[in-house]
């Protein structure tokens, strides 16, 4: 039977690729030093797959069709679209994972959830910079389950709670030995393309991450109900990382670093849990 | 209520081919979309305040981004929004 072996979520800030040396050397550092330990435990969690949980920055989706919840079924997937993620060193194509992605479509219909599938996807800067920047020398199998969290109406938080709680039911009963991380990627809190671009709300970060840390699943849910809108659009991302706190049951979330660089305009967070 | 072909086009300069074409001949371009006059005009005037209450914000920025507007010029012009909600709310 496959494992969940693993829990990680980051931001990915688009500036951590265009604007890499727009902070100044100590707090580059700082960053480095987060995303190496991402690196180190994502090394030492050795999955054969990533499960990745993320938004799509408008690269695969249109108003024409915009699912909530798509499942990437493809034996490959393109390396990022935009003009300046060429600097990544995995170039396309990406090894997409079907057996497992279609286990898990199949699954979801039978345990009542209703996702889109796709065969052949673009994995933006949102799935690209965290494993760029975590310095992984080659990339696992990759199933991208891409969550609308950028043009409204956005998934339920509750929803992410039932989808968190499946997709680990759904994993361990995948019926091959398989070793499976899960990987949240965006927020917290940040605002793009709004009247108040570039503000980090630390209040609601720091919050948001005491929440998580409590383990207690209802006061989250709470918490975000009320406060997520307020964090700014790119905030609802955080709706990702609610889908692996519910895949370990709320356990063990550990935050390695908070990085709140206006530069960047992204209040970074980046957590692993330690579930097992 | 959003746009679509405001956000069509949007989404469309995200490939640096369309966004190269539309520095370099903007009519042409904009006459491959059946724009609304109104909309048309606030495109070619750059009115962000108008087109940001028809197109999701990401699309707003990667458009301004595309057609190499400096951030310094979105950000102003951006947060100036705020300024005009607030107004109109008193």
């Amino acid at each position: 039977m496959a494992e969940l072996v693993g829990a990680f979520a980051s931001s990915h800030a688009p500036l951590m690729a265009r604007a890499w040396e727009s902070v100044d050397p100590l707090r580059l550092g700082s960053i480095k030093k987060t995303f190496a330990e991402m690196g180190r435990r994502f090394r030492e969690a050795n999955p054969d797959v990533l499960v990745v949980l993320t938004p799509d920055h408008w690269v695969n989706f249109f108003m024409d069709n915009m699912p909530s919840v798509c499942i990437g079924v493809g034996e490959t997937h393109e390396s990022p679209p935009e003009p300046w993620m060429k600097g990544l060193p995995f170039k396309s194509p990406w090894q997409g994972d079907p057996e497992l992605g279609l286990y898990l479509a199949e699954q979801a219909f039978e345990k009542g959830f209703e996702p889109t599938l796709s065969y052949h996807l673009e994995m933006d800067h949102g799935v690209a910079i965290p494993l760029w920047r975590m310095g992984l020398a080659s990339l696992p199998r990759i199933v991208p389950i891409i969550v609308n969290t950028v043009e409204p109406p956005l998934i339920s938080v509750r929803r992410c709670i039932d989808w968190g709680r499946f997709l680990r039911e759904a994993i361990e009963s995948y019926p091959q030995k398989l070793r499976v991380a899960l990987m949240a990627t965006g927020g917290l809190s940040h605002s793009i393309g709004e009247a108040d671009m570039g503000r980090i709300d630390e209040p609601f970060d720091m919050e948001c991450v005491e929440h998580f840390r409590s383990g207690d699943i209802a006061s989250l849910v709470s918490f975000l109900e009320r406060k997520v809108e307020s964090a700014g659009n790119g905030a609802a991302e955080v709706r990702n990382w609610v889908m692996a706190h519910s895949a370990v049951q709320g356990r063990g979330f550990d935050l390695i670093g908070y990085h709140p660089y206006p530069e960047w305009y992204v209040g970074c967070a980046f957590a692993t849990w330690n579930f097992r | 209520m959003r746009d679509y072909w405001v956000s069509k086009l949007f989404f469309d300069m995200q490939q640096p081919q369309a966004a190269e074409e539309y520095r370099a001949n903007r009519d042409k371009v904009l006459d491959r979309y059946p724009l609304k006059p109104e909309m048309r005009q606030a495109i070619v005037s750059d009115d962000v305040a108008t087109l940001a209450k028809v197109v999701n914000p990401y699309l707003l920025r990667f458009f301004y981004v595309a057609i190499g507007k400096p951030e310094s010029w979105f950000l102003e012009r951006i947060s100036k929004t705020a300024q005009s909600k607030e107004a109109v709310h008193g």
